[in-house]
């Protein structure tokens, strides 16, 4: 289960208004792609104390939602900063390989540290607001913002099926781990490849099934998003 | 009233439903049951009686008048016939409990406050108001089940058909279930079910039908179709332990599990045992 969605549901700025929370992403993502550093280095603390102390967690688990996001951002801040210089003293730490130097760039490291300040100060606000704000706030805002409804609805579903979808995929790979079909390497890619065609096969039979409920539920097609009446 | 007259159903040439005359909601039936195995065309069946499937020959007649397959007439059928199927998570679209309750109700283009007045009624009447605001995935089966009947009751339909409702519930799920269904009932809610779950379908129901591989075999109230224990065990089911008790032990048939442990009188003549 995406146990980083409930935290959405329950913490001490649930009951906020969305499009103060909005309001107050979008100013984080302006002090994101500003150019003046130290208020980015300001803002990354502040933010993330307040998103701890808001959906009450530790630090430890905070840093945890990390590591889904660390790869791509070391990636393309790798990609920016090493590079192949034809002088050694273009670069740190050079290794010589076929007659370059292999190592972090001089002129290219200013770049990556802004950059990774950028992606670091977004990625913490986008945190807070996706950690505080329950789902069905965001559809309210996309809502009051006059995004197309195709949208809407599209975020929606996925929303709604994503957990199926998950929960699939963790029974069909636990019942395989049971039986040691990722004990090695070739295992591991075979047990995979029947995961993926497992997956798709139920896909294509809940796609049956709910297009018989959809039928029972006079389904217009249309998804209608209300305001809280009820 | 529903009439199925000479209803067969094939599916690639196979037959699943085979020359099914019966009529569904005759005087003091008010919860019919559908008893069969798996695999007995229950499912076919009820997918037949809410116009998803098409009878291959014979037909079918709501209040006389017989089922049409255009959008309008299947529109019409399906706020007569409501149907919840039995996998919850499939039915319900929404992430937001109350949301989803009202979307049949928003496909029926009713004015907003109608929408809020059903939708807090028919919450209410499962005792699920406190969970409007819950997120769907977060919900126990159980609840899952009650927020998807919730869905479709909320069309006030005048039939509603419940696919194996106690399947994957738990002893509490499946008490609850009961006390819906009762309740339900006596507001003279037709309701028609599908289950092999035999304790709980001798309990709640008024009259039955016995499938087997797609034929009707038997059919009446609980005396006279759970009476038969070898037909039972042809279409591999089991006897109602009321039932047993009665047939085996020579105890009185009783008709559910309270009035057997208020009779006084048996337990009076069962303390002179000691």
């Amino acid at each position: 289960m995406l146990s980083i969605d409930k935290y959405a549901y329950n913490n001490l700025l649930a009951k906020w208004r969305p499009e103060v929370k909005g309001l107050l992403w979008l100013f984080g993502m302006i002090i994101a792609f500003q150019p003046i550093m130290v208020i980015k280095l300001i803002a990354i603390p502040t933010v993330a104390i307040a998103t701890m102390w808001a959906v009450k967690v530790n630090f430890h688990q905070y840093l945890k939602w990390f590591y889904a996001v660390i790869p791509f951002i070391a990636l393309s801040i790798i990609g920016i900063a090493v590079t192949l210089a034809p002088r050694a003293d273009q670069v740190y730490g050079g290794i010589y390989m076929f007659g370059n130097y292999l190592g972090v760039a001089k002129s290219m490291l200013p770049l990556a540290e802004q950059l990774t300040l950028r992606i670091t100060t977004a990625i913490v606000c986008t945190y807070w607001f996706a950690l505080t704000t329950p789902f069905q706030q965001i559809i309210l805002l996309f809502k009051h913002m006059h995004f197309p409804s195709l949208l809407i609805e599209e975020t929606l579903l996925m929303y709604r099926f994503i957990f199926i979808f998950v929960d699939s995929f963790e029974q069909i790979y636990r019942a395989q781990q049971l039986r040691f079909g990722y004990a090695n390497l070739r295992l591991s890619m075979h047990s995979a490849g029947i995961l993926v065609k497992m997956l798709f096969e139920q896909v294509i039979i809940n796609y049956q099934k709910m297009v018989y409920s959809l039928d029972a539920k006079l389904f217009t097609g249309e998804f209608t998003v209300q305001e809280d009446k009820i | 009233m529903i009439e199925l007259e000479h209803v067969n159903f094939a599916y690639e040439d196979q037959p699943i439903l085979k020359d099914i005359s019966i009529k569904l909601g005759e005087e003091g039936q008010n919860v019919i049951g559908l008893i069969g195995q798996n695999g007995s065309g229950k499912s076919t069946m009820f997918l037949n009686l809410v116009g998803i499937l098409q009878p291959t020959s014979g037909a079918i007649r709501i209040d006389g008048n017989t089922y049409q397959y255009d959008k309008k007439s299947l529109n019409e059928l399906r706020q007569k016939v409501g149907i919840v199927f039995q996998d919850s998570e499939q039915q319900l679209f929404y992430s937001i409990v109350k949301d989803d309750v009202a979307f049949a109700l928003h496909n029926l283009g009713l004015p907003e406050d109608e929408i809020v007045r059903r939708v807090r009624e028919v919450l209410t009447q499962l005792d699920i108001l406190q969970l409007k605001d819950r997120p769907i995935q977060y919900l126990s089966g159980g609840q899952k089940k009650r927020v998807a009947i919730a869905g479709i009751l909320a069309l006030h339909s005048e039939w509603l058909l419940l696919d194996e409702p106690t399947a994957g519930l738990d002893p509490d799920g499946t008490r609850r279930m009961i006390d819906l269904i009762e309740g339900l009932s006596k507001n003279g809610q037709k309701i028609l079910i599908s289950s092999h779950d035999m304790d709980f379908m001798y309990e709640i129901g008024d009259y039955f039908y016995l499938l087997q591989k797609g034929e009707i075999v038997r059919q009446g109230t609980s005396e006279t179709v759970f009476a038969d224990d070898e037909i039972l065990k042809q279409c591999c089911l089991d006897q109602p332990w009321l039932m047993q008790l009665h047939q085996k032990l020579g105890l009185p048939l009783y008709s559910s599990k309270a009035q057997l442990f208020t009779d006084e009188q048996l337990i009076t003549r069962l303390a002179t045992l000691k």
